[in-house]
């Protein structure tokens, strides 16, 4: 028996008009199928040159556990991050290895800089401790520093 | 899986629906192929960090951008805003009512349409009718009952309220509906 439209109710309408709408699918479906190779081939390498432009931070795998429960009865897949905070360790995993380069760097130039300092000083050191020679009193200089500096130099 | 294992799996699932998708807005094969290559590397490049089950929706909407990009570009506005609007199909069967045509398929022992006009012209005319659409109908038509997303995801791919998706694809049955049959076409 045909049934009038004015005798459905809005579910029975959503489910016809759904069933319509997908037969309409399954025909654009097998215009898919007939696509040609040069097409596909196309759609190939388009594939492949988005695959190049992934971030190489983000190229990692990832680690997925799978847990019973979540929605839809699919298995709850844990990343190794959560969403939000997968974007911030990724980014600090990416400069991590040049933040520790440069702390290396500037480590080996003050432990240079350090022992420049320390040979300077140790020859200083050396220098006042050890004993005037003679040709020190006859040198014009040395008189000079004496006189500016006010210390009575015993030979 | 590694990502790129994951997103070449998805890409390849949606390709070819992507490739028609577009050739029916921009009825060209060879800009429907860029701009899915586009859209294909917007993904990879900026979204690939989200969650995979958000890539459906994320992927149509960057394609929906990336189509509405093209448009831009070849400076047919007035042809965007045309299809953009949305027109009321013309009903010049005053007494046509969708729900009688599909009550009526549903109920009747009606012989397949393949009997009458073969199955790739079938295919041939549905695919001109679905062009035929205004481009916000279309959309919503096939990211719902083609790309089979819900119609919140439909929504937040077409950037609009899911009354509207419902509004759409309820035109879109109607528009496919009433075109079809006047072909002889009943599915």
């Amino acid at each position: 028996m045909i049934r009038h439209a004015s005798t459905l109710n809005n579910d029975e309408k959503d489910v016809l008009q759904a069933r319509f709408a997908l037969r309409v699918a399954s025909h654009l479906e097998r215009a898919c199928a007939d696509v040609s190779p040069d097409v596909r081939e196309r759609l190939r390498i388009s594939r492949q040159s988005a695959l190049a432009h992934i971030p190489p931070a983000i190229a990692v795998p990832r680690l997925r556990p799978a847990f019973a429960g979540a929605s839809a009865g699919q298995s709850f897949d844990l990343d190794v991050v959560s969403g939000g905070s997968d974007a911030w360790w990724r980014r600090f995993t990416a400069f991590a290895p040049l933040a520790v380069l440069l702390a290396g760097l500037f480590l080996i130039q003050h432990i240079d800089h350090q022992k420049t300092i320390n040979a300077a000083a140790e020859v200083d050191a050396q220098l006042l401790l050890d004993e005037l020679p003679p040709e020190a009193y006859s040198d014009p200089g040395f008189e000079a520093f004496l006189q500016s500096s006010g210390s009575g130099a015993e030979p | 899986m590694s990502t790129d294992q994951e997103l070449s799996e998805f890409l390849k699932s949606v390709e070819t629906r992507a490739f028609k998708r577009t050739v029916y807005a921009v009825r060209d094969e060879e800009a429907a192929l860029d701009i899915v290559q586009d859209a294909m590397i917007r993904l990879a490049q900026s979204y690939v960090d989200r969650p995979s089950s958000e890539w459906p929706m994320l992927f149509q909407r960057i394609l929906s951008n990336a189509t509405m990009d093209w448009f831009r570009r070849q400076k047919v506005r007035n042809a965007v805003l045309q299809n953009f609007s949305d027109l009321e199909v013309a009903d010049e069967d005053g007494d046509y009512d969708l729900l009688e045509t599909l009550a009526a398929s549903s109920d009747a022992s009606s012989e397949s349409a393949a009997d009458a006009v073969s199955r790739a012209q079938i295919v041939l005319a549905i695919e001109a009718e679905v062009a035929q659409l205004p481009a916000r109908q279309r959309e919503a038509f096939l990211l719902r009952y083609w790309e089979e997303l819900d119609v919140a995801e439909t929504a937040a791919a077409m950037g609009c309220s899911e009354g509207s998706v419902k509004t759409h694809c309820s035109r879109a049955v109607q528009a496919l509906s009433k075109a079809l049959r006047a072909k002889g076409i009943v599915l």
